[in-house]
């Protein structure tokens, strides 16, 4: 029993985690004789999560540095595909357009989106955050979230209330090749080549350059950051400014693969970011990419198998439960004192 | 060769880990990850004793502390108080046993005031519930008027003036703060109180002042005291036994003038260079 | 020192003096003491009946009385958030939660939800997918987007029942719910309890130590908070005559949260502020004031659509201008005041 019961607390993460994709599977050979069904499922899984993965970090970052959870960065999201989006018209890219054309536009509607949401990340913390600096941790909160309407009123006169088409300029759903059954689209690829290369990147950068050392010394110990002379206003900006950057980046990859944008879409986004971020371990890039997958994955199989109605449930369900099985998140770090 | 007499200070010969102790560890470690903080210690203070813990930086000491209070469980090893094992418990369970501390550097309650602070500590001996609370039926109303007044009395007895018991925590001295500490953890009534460095910061008259105090209450309210310090002159002074931690290891324990003599304590301080001290 | 065998004489008669005279002062400032506190019982008194009669400034239907009962159903949904966020300094981002179940559960035994059998053989839920092709009965427990309605309204002894158009007995209703709830957070301040919290939300460890039990503790505020939400939800249910889904939105536990926020964390005479403000800006302000606003001024642009932006813009103004909140706990201000203390006893006077 004592045996049962320390088994129990090292896999019970791991239990639950395969639980889902390991059951569908059991009925998928059962059912069809394949596991190709389930196999879709995570491939779609995947590449939906690396979107939120992008914007996931952005919370993490945040989160790391300042303790903030930046209620806007969804919004900012919603942003990026709003100015990608709009750059195409501007661009004269359209369903015609050739891949000499295309090519080149949509890699200058990828950096400058990045560069507008990154712009917008850092003029927010600037205008709302740093004043309140020495508030309690709750009053920026409020602001994030008056950012989040302000951001949503602009989305909502740029393109009105409900769900705008834009063009498949990619031919999203076009099929690429073939693994034993799985489809790959175009978009699945494009996902994860903007996802996978931005990400390491980013963690390279943290790693090796001198302001990645000084973001990494300022979310341990402000006070001894500023001491050792590193410019902290300066290095919460450039924490914005990537994380913005790479919401930027996912709101083109998401109007690309969903071909719909909609004003509300940031803040839905914002939501299973956070919660990504959270449940990777909050404050750890890699967590928040894992978080994204991983609820990338289980929205796919409830959307596929139980239906929209039980998605949400699922999602935070997994919250709540990786939560109380591992309390700082699944690769995060053990900071606090026992007891 | 029981524990229960009123030692004089420096008299009593060293008490080994037995029985009859107040509180008692038995080959106490703890590790972080990889590190070894506190490796196979085994201590015991004797009821009504005043003894002492020492060791260079790093050495484990507060690590040591922090698992008698149950802020970290141990690696491996049993805690007894009273007989009682207290190894995976919770802080506040064992500070309703009977045991309170003070903190390296001071952690009060900073938006709230030095009495409110007092208060805060006798929240053990105290019942009110959230009923209660809301209801404030006489019994309550009465048990609050006597923590009032047992907390006044108890700042009045660490020697805070009544002029700054309405202040902010944040708003004390420094010594005033000191205070407040040792009164918030005289509040739970314990029979047991580790001090964390308390004269740190201290000059010589004050620290000649606490070390009278903690005489004080070890005769007059019966508490065993376990002292952490660096302050050789106060712990020569005020300890029945001194036990030495280098490195997480106990190195040496016994009355203070044969630690103080003992090379290998020399040598944990001062670095392998075979002079005396 | 003293006289001992009863003779007065002049040593004596010279300390007969100084009793005097110190029992002189102290009449006198004891006489003060009471005159301060019987004005600031007339204060109250007289404050007290302005909020009681309040409504018969008003028609008894108005909108203005609409939303003026709304505002105070959001004090005391704030109120209970306040013990949690505010008092033990606990985020809590769910609060919606609790507004749901109270409004559920009015919605359920105030309506005929239960009582009814579908046309069809069983009762389904309004879901597609897998679970609706189980067979067997299943419970309908929310109705979706549809919701619940009509609920029956709350029946009182004495008062005549509750109909829309007479909304005086909604607002005395809810100014008894804001009654109770003020109790409760300004008996919980000054208590055991409140002292917990407040030391739990300054240093957890230190608090533990010091024989706090943490989880206990927590929970303690969140069942608190939990119980005013999930009161405050069910009179607005059955206020608004109906629940559905789409009132538990996420958005709404962090309107709750501004509230608090806004008014001032942890400080009662602030959130009470900040829940009738926010209320206000949203149920009025926005939809009446602003777009007639526009059009005195001239402006073409119709302002409406930019509510969202307005409100989140009040938002963040609000915020950076006064981060401390409108009525700042006293703590807080304490903590920039040199201020000598007269002693423990005159404490307790100071509160509320």
């Amino acid at each position: 029993m004592e045996a049962a019961r320390r088994w129990w607390s090292r896999y019970a993460l791991i239990v639950f985690l395969l639980i889902l994709p390991v059951a569908f599977g059991v009925h998928d050979i059962v059912a069809t004789g394949g596991v190709t069904r389930i196999a879709e499922n995570l491939k779609d899984g995947i590449s939906n999560g690396a979107i939120w993965a992008l914007v996931a970090i952005g919370y993490t970052l945040v989160y790391g540095i300042i303790e903030l959870i930046n209620f806007a960065h969804g919004d900012v999201f919603m942003i990026g595909s709003l100015v990608s989006t709009g750059l195409w018209g501007t661009l004269g890219l359209t369903l015609t357009t050739g891949t000499g054309g295309l090519i080149p536009g949509l890699i200058l509607s990828l950096i400058i989106a990045m560069i507008a949401c990154g712009s917008l990340n850092v003029l927010i913390e600037r205008v709302g955050y740093r004043p309140l600096r020495g508030a309690p941790k709750l009053a920026p909160l409020i602001t994030a979230v008056g950012f989040s309407f302000i951001l949503q009123n602009v989305g909502l006169l740029w393109i009105g209330g409900s769900q705008t088409s834009v063009p498949d300029l990619l031919h999203a759903q076009q099929d690429l090749f073939n693994i034993g059954g799985v489809h790959i689209f175009r978009a699945d690829l494009l996902s994860i080549a903007v996802m996978v290369p931005l990400v390491v990147l980013l963690v390279t950068f943290l790693a090796r350059s001198r302001m990645g050392k000084a973001m990494r010394a300022t979310a341990q110990n402000p006070e001894a950051a500023r001491l050792m002379g590193i410019n902290v206003d300066t290095t919460i900006s450039v924490t914005f400014l990537l994380g913005g950057t790479l919401a930027g980046a996912a709101g083109l990859v998401y109007a690309l693969y969903q071909t719909t944008i909609w004003y509300f879409q940031g803040f839905r986004a914002g939501l299973i970011a956070f919660t990504a971020a959270v449940m990777g371990g909050i404050g750890n890039v890699y967590g928040a990419v894992l978080g994204g997958l991983i609820i990338g994955c289980i929205q796919q199989i409830s959307d596929n198998r139980l239906g929209g109605q039980w998605t949400n449930i699922l999602v935070f369900g997994y919250l709540v439960a990786i939560m109380v099985l591992r309390p700082r998140g699944l690769l995060g770090e053990e900071t606090r004192e026992a007891g | 060769m029981t524990s229960a007499r009123t030692p004089a200070a420096g008299t009593e010969p060293a008490e080994q880990p037995s029985e009859d102790a107040l509180l008692s560890a038995q080959d106490v470690s703890k590790s972080f990850g990889g590190l070894l903080a506190v490796s196979d210690v085994t201590f015991s203070i004797p009821e009504r004793g005043i003894v002492s813990m020492i060791g260079p930086n790093g050495a484990g000491k507060t690590t040591f502390f922090n698992m008698l209070t149950g802020l970290y469980r141990p690696t491996s090893g049993v805690i007894s108080f009273r007989g009682r094992d207290i190894t995976r418990m919770r802080p506040d369970r064992i500070t309703a046993l009977g045991i309170a501390r003070t903190f390296q550097n001071i952690r009060l309650f900073g938006t709230m005031t030095a009495l409110e602070n007092v208060l805060v500590g006798e929240h053990a001996r105290m019942r009110a519930g959230l009923i209660g609370s809301i209801l404030r039926p006489p019994r309550v109303r009465r048990e609050e008027r006597s923590a009032h007044e047992k907390a006044q009395e108890l700042l009045g007895y660490v020697g805070l003036p009544a002029s700054v018991m309405g202040l902010l925590a944040v708003n004390l001295s420094y010594g005033d703060q000191r205070r407040v500490e040792i009164a918030r953890a005289l509040a739970s009534d314990p029979s047991l109180l580790l001090l964390d460095e308390p004269t740190a910061g201290m000059n010589a008259d004050e620290s000649a002042r606490l070390v009278a105090f903690m005489r004080q209450l070890r005769d007059e309210r019966g508490v065993a005291i376990l002292l952490i310090e660096h302050d050789m002159k106060v712990v020569m002074e005020v300890s029945e036994r001194v036990t030495v931690l280098d490195h997480g290891e106990k190195i040496a324990e016994g009355k203070p003038q044969t630690v103080a003599g003992d090379p290998r304590v020399v040598e944990a301080y001062l670095g392998k260079r075979g002079g005396t001290e | 020192m003293s006289a001992g065998d009863g003779n007065l004489g002049a040593g004596g008669q010279n300390r007969m003096a100084r009793i005097r005279e110190r029992y002189g002062v102290l009449r006198r400032r004891g006489d003060a003491i009471w005159a301060r506190r019987y004005a600031r019982l007339a204060i109250v008194l007289v404050a007290a009946a302005a909020v009681i009669l309040f409504p018969y400034l008003f028609q008894p239907g108005s909108t203005f009385l609409f939303d003026l009962v709304e505002a105070v159903a959001f004090v005391v949904m704030a109120l209970g958030l306040n013990v949690v966020v505010g008092f033990a300094g606990l985020l809590d981002l769910g609060y919606v939660a609790f507004f749901a179940i109270g409004a559920y559960t009015i919605g359920w035994f105030g309506s005929g939800f239960f009582a009814y059998v579908n046309h069809t053989k069983g009762i389904h839920i309004l879901t597609s997918g897998l679970a609706s092709t189980l067979p067997g009965i299943h419970i309908n427990l929310t109705a979706g987007r549809q919701g619940i309605t009509p609920i029956d309204p709350g029946q009182l002894p004495g008062l005549n029942p509750f109909d829309p158009l007479n909304l005086r007995p909604w607002y005395w209703v809810a100014l008894g719910m804001v009654a109770i709830v003020l109790l409760v957070n300004v008996r919980l301040r000054d208590s055991r309890l409140g002292r917990a919290w407040v030391a739990l939300r300054e240093d957890e460890v230190a608090a533990a130590s010091m024989g706090v039990p943490l989880v206990k503790t927590k929970l303690m505020a969140y069942a608190t908070g939990a119980a005013f939400g999930g009161m405050s939800g069910a009179f607005i249910a059955s206020y608004l005559n109906t629940v559905n889904a789409d009132q538990f939105a996420f958005s709404f536990s962090i309107f709750v949260l501004a509230m608090v926020i806004l008014g001032g964390l942890g400080s009662i005479w602030g959130v009470v502020l900040g829940a009738i403000v926010l209320s206000f800006i949203n149920t009025w302000l926005i939809p009446s004031v602003i777009p007639n606003l526009s059009s005195k001024i001239g402006i073409k642009v119709d302002l409406t659509s930019l509510s969202y932006g307005i409100f989140g813009f009040l938002l963040v103004i609000m915020m950076v201008l006064r981060p401390q909140g409108l009525l700042p706990e006293r703590r807080r201000k304490l903590e920039f005041v040199e201020h000598v203390g007269t002693g423990p006893t005159d404490m307790s006077a100071e509160r509320v």
